[in-house]
């Protein structure tokens, strides 16, 4: 079984190619043209196909599906302002699509995230069925924007197509490249303001949820479904920023009840209004919609990947933070 | 036309659309009648977020449903040309942004369909409609700034962030496919300010600077120029910080300067009384300046509104104020093509290795 990893250098992606590798399928990683992969030390085997999905002629994009039986798509955009990452995450998206078209694969699993949930309707449990944000959509930060017209793009397009199609949302994900997760609170220089110190982080270790992405592209029987991933292990906001900050060289802990910070959120809100009418800005933390989205605590049922994919996150907390420190100094190394 | 709505469309839905949409959309008797992008998400997006009936991804078709009054073009510049002759062969106006074509030939074509077709063609020269600009202009109508002997503009932006959308080696800007790179997309806003304190240009010299491996053909550029009734001195630069839009006026009797980025405005000028006193007496109104526009930026912040972009809103407004009236526009085309020409001399510069310096 040959799978297309897009966005395959990332921070999730470099763990996708190799627990794919590891699950015994043939890997061809979509790489941008000037992306240096030397470092990261990616099995033997490894196909790289050179294309970036905003710029790359559409006959080229389409090569790097030939022999291909299942795409996994990670792709999305991290840097820029909030028009840059709509274009390389939804436009990425639709040009990937398009190539996919003229190919023979008919298979896609999508990387989305719990950003695209409702976070207002004040879920008890967060199933896969809970509601997806539509009516404040573009009050959310950009990201959430992204991701919802993403899998929007993706569904329409794969059910026009008849192509099968499933959805793995991952809590927030965390690893080597990825310790210090915007969920924690607010960084004021070493202070760091930990909100809802007591609410239990939706965290994914990298590691756990490529191993549902490389399970999800092999395993039919989650066609025309959606996944959340979430690690089974309780740990706090205060435990977490409190390992990461040891880790990363310090710094203080304050913490701040959830209630308290979405109170004053309401509060600035309220003033803004006052002010400047509905047109007033405020800092992204201080808007009461992606404060809540952002630290809303909650449970989320993985019953389902944990069902379909037989996915079981191996490795304790403890063990995790290891290996997250461990490769972190590894990629920190100089290379020869 | 007065008794309907101008029908206005957007072509081209990413960054800078957002500020003419929000723009349009408190302008009164203006109708948003369609958006159109390549990609169908991006259209139908921002068809979405503004709440408009109908997206597109096809310009010829929007033309030929929506058959629009006023066409604003906001796509990469290489696009503006056989889009603004597409929309001006329908009978538009046409609003483009800048620049608005890649070659002076270009902009001839472009203006001799519009004139052929009675319809004007506005490039986006935004800067000159904020308010420190149009205070400027005010003070040298009036005759308190004297006779306009220089003018400095100076844009300094740091380009060359990494993540930053000059430095994306996998998909380059579009406008570093233009001569002069990175300088092409803002050198406008300096020609224009130019163009509108000191006249069309007589010469033109310019030194330019590259020294990293960043895809910008040149980092930094200052140039000299000599013009109709003063002279001018244009600098960009991509390293020097913190970012700043800084415009200098300087008259027979006043000395003025403003951050375009920010609502700073301060003044200096010759008192009465003592000599001496001069300097202190504009030190203190400095002072005051100062605290106002830090104060004042940080309210422009909170306040939401179009920022440094008050300049396009007041210009689009300008706009169909004039084509509601049928009187010509804010933008004529006599400037259009003197600041146009500039642009052309100072990118052919940077072009040019003649023109470079050591770094």
């Amino acid at each position: 079984m040959r799978t297309l990893i897009t966005g395959a250098t990332g921070f999730l992606g470099r763990h996708v190619v190799n627990a794919a590798m590891a699950q015994g399928q043939t890997v061809r990683a979509l790489v941008r043209p000037a992306t240096c992969i030397e470092r990261l030390a990616w099995p033997s085997g490894v196909e790289v196909h050179r294309a970036d999905l905003r710029t790359t002629r559409l006959a080229e994009l389409t090569a790097a599906f030939e022999g291909v039986d299942t795409v996994i798509h990670l792709a999305a955009g991290v840097t820029g302002d909030d028009d840059a990452r709509f274009v390389t995450t939804v436009v990425g998206t639709e040009r990937l699509l398009e190539a996919m078209r003229n190919s023979a694969t008919r298979r896609l699993v999508l990387a989305s995230s719990f950003s695209v949930y409702d976070w207002h309707v004040g879920h008890r449990v967060l199933t896969e069925a809970s509601p997806q944000v539509t009516e404040r959509l573009y009050q959310r930060d950009g990201y959430t924007i992204a991701k919802v017209w993403q899998e929007r793009v993706t569904r329409r397009t794969c059910a026009a197509e008849g192509w099968d199609l499933t959805i793995l949302r991952p809590g927030a994900i965390w690893g080597d490249r990825n310790l210090y997760l915007p969920d924690l609170g607010q960084p004021v220089g070493r202070w760091h303001f930990v909100i809802g110190p007591m609410r239990r982080l939706p965290l994914t270790y990298v590691e756990h949820c490529a191993d549902a992405f490389a399970r999800a592209a092999a395993c039919g029987e989650t066609v025309g479904h959606s996944y959340n991933l979430m690690d089974k292990h309780r740990i706090s906001t205060w435990h977490y920023a409190g390992a990461v900050l040891q880790r990363l060289g310090g710094g203080r802990r304050i913490p701040v009840p959830y209630h308290l910070g979405l109170l004053l959120a309401y509060a600035a809100t309220a003033f803004s209004r006052l002010l400047f009418g509905r047109n007033g800005k405020l800092p992204s933390i201080l808007v009461p919609c992606r404060y809540v989205a952002r630290f809303t605590p909650g449970r989320c049922d993985t019953s389902a990947a944990r069902r379909d994919l037989k996915w079981r996150p191996t490795f304790s907390f403890t063990e995790a933070m290891k290996r997250a420190c461990h490769n972190r100094h590894d990629a920190a190394k100089p290379t020869s | 036309m007065s008794e309907r709505p101008i029908q206005a469309v957007v072509i081209g839905a990413g960054a800078i659309a957002r500020q003419h949409l929000g723009c349009l959309q408190g302008l009164h008797e203006v109708e948003i009648a369609g958006i159109c992008d390549l990609s169908p998400a991006v259209a139908e997006s921002m068809a979405e977020r503004y709440g408009l009936n109908c997206s597109f991804t096809d310009h010829t078709r929007m033309l030929d449903d929506v058959r629009p009054d006023v066409v604003h073009i906001t796509t990469p510049p290489a696009t503006h040309f056989p889009l603004a002759m597409d929309a001006i062969a329908c009978g538009a106006h046409v609003i483009v942004e800048k620049p608005i074509t890649r070659t002076l030939e270009e902009l001839a074509t472009l203006q001799r369909l519009a004139a052929a077709k009675n319809c004007h063609i506005v490039e986006d020269h935004n800067y000159l409609y904020n308010t420190p600009v149009r205070r400027m202009l005010d003070l040298v109508r009036t005759g308190e700034l004297g006779t306009v002997v220089h003018v400095d503009a100076t844009i300094c932006l740091n380009l060359l962030e990494p993540g930053g959308r000059y430095m994306d080696h996998n998909a380059p800007h579009p406008c570093l496919g233009l001569p002069g790179g990175a300088l092409a997309d803002f050198a406008t806003h300096l020609a224009s300010l130019a163009w509108l304190f000191v006249g069309p240009h007589q010469s033109v010299h310019t030194t330019w600077s590259k020294t990293t491996d960043s895809p910008l053909p040149a980092e930094d550029v200052h140039a000299v120029i000599g013009a109709e009734r003063g002279t001018a001195t244009l600098a960009f630069s991509t390293r020097a910080q913190p970012d700043l839009f800084r415009v200098r006026l300087e008259g027979t009797r006043m000395r003025v300067e403003a951050d375009l980025f920010e609502p700073r405005f301060v003044t200096e000028r010759l008192h009465g009384g003592p000599r001496p006193l001069i300097p202190f007496r504009n030190g203190l109104a400095r002072a005051r300046a100062e605290h106002r526009a830090a104060i004042g930026g940080l309210w422009r912040k909170f306040s939401g509104g179009p920022g440094a972009y008050e300049g396009l809103w007041a210009l689009l407004a300008a706009v169909y104020a004039a084509i509601r009236n049928g009187s010509p526009p804010p933008v004529s085309e006599e400037q259009v093509l003197g600041v146009n020409a500039l642009v052309a001399e100072l990118t052919r510069q940077v072009s040019s290795s003649e023109y470079a310096c050591a770094p």
